[in-house]
C-alpha cells in the first residue's frame, strides 16, 4: 500500500473512532427492559398495566445529571428524576405522609418501625427486603448521597436499626424530632446486591447504577441534550403508574412546544395569563411564591459587611419591586426580609420591612469605595435581576461587575465560597413547613449539602439564630413550632444574614382532556417534580 | 467609484444616526427610563425592553460596541496578517514554512467551536472577544499578503533596489506598500463586518460581558423571554437589533466588494 493510501486509511480510522467516542456520550442506561423485569418478578402484573396515557412529555434540554442517588444535580429537577427511579419508604400527598415502599409505619420514642409491601422488587427483578433498607442506611452513613435527609458524620440521625423480618425494620434515631419521620421516609433504597461491591459511588456510572426501586425505570439518558426517558416498571406493587413512558425532550421554546403538542405541561408566561385562563381545555397548577431569589454576601471575603448598617444600605439600594414588576411581569412578591414568603402559613407579618431608599443607600455605602463582583446564573431572569441589583448598588456608590455562569457553575462557586455577592434562585420557598430555615440559618446545618436550600450566609455566625433554627425541630406541637419559625424570621429580618430579593409565582398549564393528574403535595408545589403526579390516584 | 460613494454615504448615515442616538437622544442605554415593554412612541422611538430600558438607546450604543470590537479586531488582524504575510513572502525559507504552517493551521480548524471554548475558558469580557476573533481573522489576510509579496519580490525594480542595499522597511515603504496596503485595507474591512457578526454570535451564546449593550445579547435576552412569540413585544424588541445587524454587515460587505472591484479595475 502506498504511503498516501496508508495516511488516508489512518485518517478514516481516526474519524470513525472519534465518531464512536462521540456516540458514547449517549448513555442508554437501563439495565433491563420492562418486559425482562416483569418476567423475572413473575407477579403477573404486566397484564394489569392499563395506563391512563401512553406517554407524558415534558420540556427537557438541561442536563440534570444521571438519575442515580450519587450523580444527579442537587436541584429539584435532578432530584425528582432520581426519585422516579429510586423509591423511598414513604411519599407525601396533599395532606400528609402516605405509603410508598412501606405499607405501614409506627413510632415510639426514638424507635421508628416500617413494614414493607410484600412482593417488592428492584428493577432487575431481585427482591427488595429490609436487608436492602439496612444496607442503604449503612452505605449512606459511609457515602452520603447528593440528596441526603439522614445527615452526615456526627449529625447522622440514625443510631442503629434492627431487622425484624424480611418486611419489617425498626430504626432507632439519636433524637426524635418533628422532621424525623419525614427524613426517614425520604431516603431512597439502593439494591444491596449491586452497591455492596461499589467502593466509589461518586464515579459509579455504569448502567447498574440506575437499577432502582422506584415506579419508573430510566430507559434513556443523554446528558448533552438533556433528554430522559422513563418507562413504567411492571414489577411495582404500590398502585399503578399513570403513563407508560415519561419523556423529557429538548425544546427550543417551551410554550411553542406546548402549543404544538410536543410537550404536555409547560410553565405559563405571565403575559399570557388571560389567553390561557379563558381556555376551558387548559388546566392549571398554581405555584404561589415558590421560586425565590436571594443575594448572598460572602462575609469571609467582605468582612466589612458584618456591619449591619451596610447590609441595611444594600436593602435600601435595591428596587426589589421592579424585579417583581419587570422580571416576573407582576407574578410574585417582594421578598420578605424574614425569608419565608408572604403567602406561607408560617409567614410572620411583623418582620422588618426594608423600603427602596436610594438616598439612605448612598449614605450607608456611598463613601466606602466598594468594588465587588456579582455572581449570577446565565438565565434570562438571573441576568435581568443582576442588572437591577447592579444598577441599584452602583447608584449607591458601589462598583459592581456582573459575572454570569451556568446554574451548575454558579452553585459550585457558591458552595466553594468563590464569590463576593451571589444571586441564587431556587424553587421550594413555599415548602410547608419551611424546613430550609434550619439549613440556611443554623451555623450547625448550613452547607452540609450542596443544595441551594443549604446555601446560607458564609462567614456569618449567630448563636441565637442557630438555637432557634435547630430548636424548632425538637418542637412537635404544630402551633408552638410555627411560633418558633416566626421568631426566627423576625430575627433574620433584623440581622440580615442575607438579602431576600423576590419571590416568583407561576402556573403550570396542561391539557385537561389528555392528562389531569398533576398534583401538589402539602410540602411541595412543583407538580412536575412530584412522583404522585405520575401515578393513577 | 460612484457605487463606493453611495455605499459609504449610506454607512455614514447609519453611523450618524447611531451617533446621534448615543450623544443627543435623551434616553439612557443602561438605566430604565420607562415602563416594562412599552410599545414604540414619540418618547421611546423603538419602545422599551422588559426592564424598561430604551431600545433605540441600546441599539445605538450596541452599534458602537459592535463597531469598536470589529475595528479593534480588524486592526489586530491587519497588523498580524500584514507583518507575517510580508515577512513570509519576502524572507522565504524557514520563516515562510513556519508562517505558511500557521496560516494553514488557523484556516483549517473549525472556528466557531474553538471560539466558544476559548470564550468560555477565558471569561466574559470584550477584550477577550477581540483577542479570540482576531486570532481567527489574521490568517486569510496573511495568506493574500504573502502571495502578493512573493510576486512583488521577483519584480525587476525590487530586485534592483535590493541589490543597491535597500532594507526590508525601506523596500516596503518605497516600493511594496503601494501594492500591498490596498489589499490589506480591503481585507481588514471585510474582517470588520465578519467580526461584528461573530461578536454577536458569541454574545448570543452568553460568552461576552453579560450586561454589555450588544446586539447579540439583546437578541439573546429577547428570545429567552417566555412566550415572546405569542405577544407583539418581539416586533420592537427583537426586530431592531436583527435589522441593525443585517444592515450594517450588509453595507460593510458591499463596500468591501465595491472597493475590491475598483482596485482590480485600477490595476
Amino acid at each position: 500500500m502506498k504511503k498516501r493510501e496508508l495516511i488516508s486509511l489512518f485518517l478514516i480510522i481516526c474519524l470513525a473512532l472519534s465518531l464512536l467516542s462521540g456516540c458514547q456520550s449517549h448513555v442508554n442506561a437501563p439495565a433491563v427492559t420492562g418486559e425482562e423485569a416483569s418476567g423475572e418478578t413473575g407477579s403477573g402484573r404486566a397484564a394489569e398495566t392499563a395506563r391512563l396515557v401512553d406517554t407524558l412529555k415534558l420540556a427537557g434540554g438541561t442536563d440534570w445529571g444521571m438519575p442515580s442517588p450519587y450523580l444527579h444535580v442537587a436541584r429539584g429537577p435532578g432530584q425528582a428524576k432520581m426519585r422516579l427511579v429510586f423509591a423511598s419508604l414513604l411519599e407525601k400527598d396533599e395532606t400528609g405522609d402516605v405509603p410508598w415502599l412501606a405499607e405501614s409505619w409506627s413510632f415510639e420514642g426514638n424507635d421508628y418501625s416500617f413494614t414493607l409491601f410484600e412482593g417488592l422488587s428492584f428493577q432487575d427483578g431481585e427482591p427488595l427486603t429490609t436487608e436492602d433498607v439496612a444496607f442503604t442506611i449503612d452505605y449512606f452513613r459511609q457515602y452520603p448521597p447528593v440528596t441526603n435527609t439522614l445527615g452526615v458524620g456526627e449529625s447522622f440521625i440514625i443510631e442503629s436499626y434492627s431487622i425484624v423480618d424480611d418486611y419489617t425494620i425498626t430504626i432507632t434515631v439519636k433524637e426524635a424530632d418533628a422532621d424525623t419521620l419525614s427524613n426517614l421516609g425520604s431516603f431512597v433504597i439502593l439494591p444491596k446486591h449491586i452497591w455492596e461491591n461499589v467502593e466509589d459511588p461518586y464515579t459509579y456510572n455504569v448502567p447498574d447504577c440506575l437499577v432502582g426501586s422506584g415506579a419508573y425505570m430510566c430507559t434513556g439518558y443523554e446528558g448533552a441534550t438533556g433528554s430522559y426517558e422513563f418507562t413504567a416498571f411492571d414489577g411495582w406493587v404500590n398502585g399503578q403508574q399513570a403513563a407508560q413512558r415519561i419523556l423529557f425532550v429538548p425544546v427550543s421554546d417551551e410554550l411553542l412546544a406546548f402549543e404544538n403538542g410536543e410537550i404536555d405541561i409547560a410553565s405559563m408566561p405571565a403575559d399570557l395569563k388571560d389567553k390561557y385562563m379563558n381556555d376551558p381545555e387548559i388546566g392549571f397548577v398554581e405555584k404561589a411564591d415558590d421560586m425565590g431569589y436571594k443575594m448572598l454576601i460572602n462575609f469571609e471575603k467582605l468582612p466589612e459587611f458584618l456591619d449591619i448598617s451596610l447590609r441595611q444600605g444594600v436593602y435600601a439600594a435595591l428596587d426589589r419591586q421592579s424585579i417583581v414588576d419587570n422580571v416576573f411581569r407582576g407574578m410574585g412578591s417582594v421578598g420578605s426580609a424574614g425569608y419565608v414568603p408572604e403567602s406561607s402559613l408560617f409567614y410572620n407579618e411583623d418582620v422588618v420591612k426594608y423600603d427602596y431608599d436610594p438616598e439612605l443607600a448612598k449614605e450607608a455605602l456611598g463613601d466606602k469605595g466598594f468594588e465587588i463582583s456579582l455572581l449570577t446564573d446565565d438565565s434570562a431572569d438571573g441576568i435581568s435581576i443582576a442588572e437591577i441589583v447592579k444598577n441599584g448598588l452602583e447608584a449607591a456608590g458601589m462598583e459592581v461587575t456582573v459575572m454570569a455562569v451556568d446554574s451548575a457553575g454558579r452553585d459550585d462557586r457558591v458552595n466553594k465560597g468563590d464569590y463576593d455577592f451571589a444571586i441564587v434562585g431556587n424553587g421550594g420557598w413555599g415548602n410547608n413547613p419551611p424546613s430550609y430555615m434550619r439549613t440556611l440559618f443554623s451555623d450547625k446545618s448550613k452547607y452540609l449539602s450542596t443544595s441551594p436550600a443549604s446555601m446560607g450566609p458564609r462567614g456569618y455566625s449567630n448563636e441565637e439564630m442557630t438555637a432557634l433554627a435547630e430548636g424548632q425541630l425538637k418542637e412537635t406541637d404544630f402551633e408552638k413550632r410555627k411560633e418558633m419559625f416566626k421568631e426566627l424570621e423576625l430575627l433574620v429580618s433584623e440581622e440580615i444574614p442575607l438579602i431576600v430579593l423576590a419571590n416568583q409565582s407561576s402556573y403550570s398549564i396542561y391539557r385537561q382532556d389528555y392528562y389531569d393528574g398533576w398534583m401538589k403535595t402539602y410540602a411541595y408545589q412543583q407538580a412536575e417534580q412530584n412522583r404522585l403526579s405520575y401515578m393513577v390516584r | 467609484m460612484k457605487r463606493i460613494c453611495l455605499i459609504a454615504l449610506a454607512l455614514m448615515l447609519l453611523v450618524l444616526l447611531f451617533a446621534w442616538g448615543v450623544l443627543f437622544y435623551p434616553m439612557d442605554a443602561e438605566l430604565p427610563s420607562g415602563g416594562s415593554l412599552e410599545a414604540p412612541s414619540a418618547e421611546h422611538w423603538l419602545g422599551t425592553d422588559n426592564l424598561g430600558i430604551d431600545i433605540f438607546a441600546q441599539i445605538s450604543k450596541g452599534f458602537f460596541h459592535s463597531l469598536s470590537i470589529g475595528l479593534a479586531t480588524a486592526l489586530a488582524a491587519f497588523l498580524i496578517g500584514g507583518v507575517l504575510g510580508v515577512a513570509a513572502g519576502y524572507a522565504g525559507g524557514k520563516t515562510d514554512v513556519l508562517v505558511e504552517f500557521l496560516i494553514n493551521l488557523f484556516l483549517s480548524v473549525p472556528q466557531l467551536p474553538i471560539m466558544i471554548v476559548a470564550g468560555a475558558f477565558f471569561g466574559q469580557s470584550s477584550l477577550n472577544i477581540i483577542c479570540i476573533i482576531a486570532a481567527f481573522s489574521w490568517a486569510p489576510i496573511a495568506k493574500q499578503v504573502r502571495a502578493r509579496t512573493m510576486s512583488l519580490r521577483r519584480s525587476g525594480y525590487l530586485v534592483l533596489a535590493r541589490s543597491y542595499g535597500g532594507g526590508l522597511w525601506y523596500l516596503f515603504k518605497t516600493h511594496m506598500s503601494r501594492d500591498i496596503m490596498p489589499l490589506l485595507a480591503i481585507s481588514s474591512l471585510a474582517v470588520t463586518g465578519r467580526a461584528i457578526v461573530q461578536e454577536s454570535s458569541l454574545a448570543f451564546l452568553g460568552l461576552s460581558d453579560p450586561l454589555a449593550k450588544s446586539w447579540g445579547l439583546m437578541i439573546a435576552r429577547c428570545t429567552a423571554f417566555k412566550g415572546i412569540y405569542f405577544t407583539n413585544f418581539w416586533t420592537w424588541w427583537l426586530l431592531p437589533p436583527v435589522l441593525s445587524l443585517v444592515l450594517s454587515t450588509l453595507l460593510l460587505r458591499l463596500l468591501t466588494r465595491a472597493l475590491e472591484s475598483y482596485w482590480l479595475e485600477k490595476e
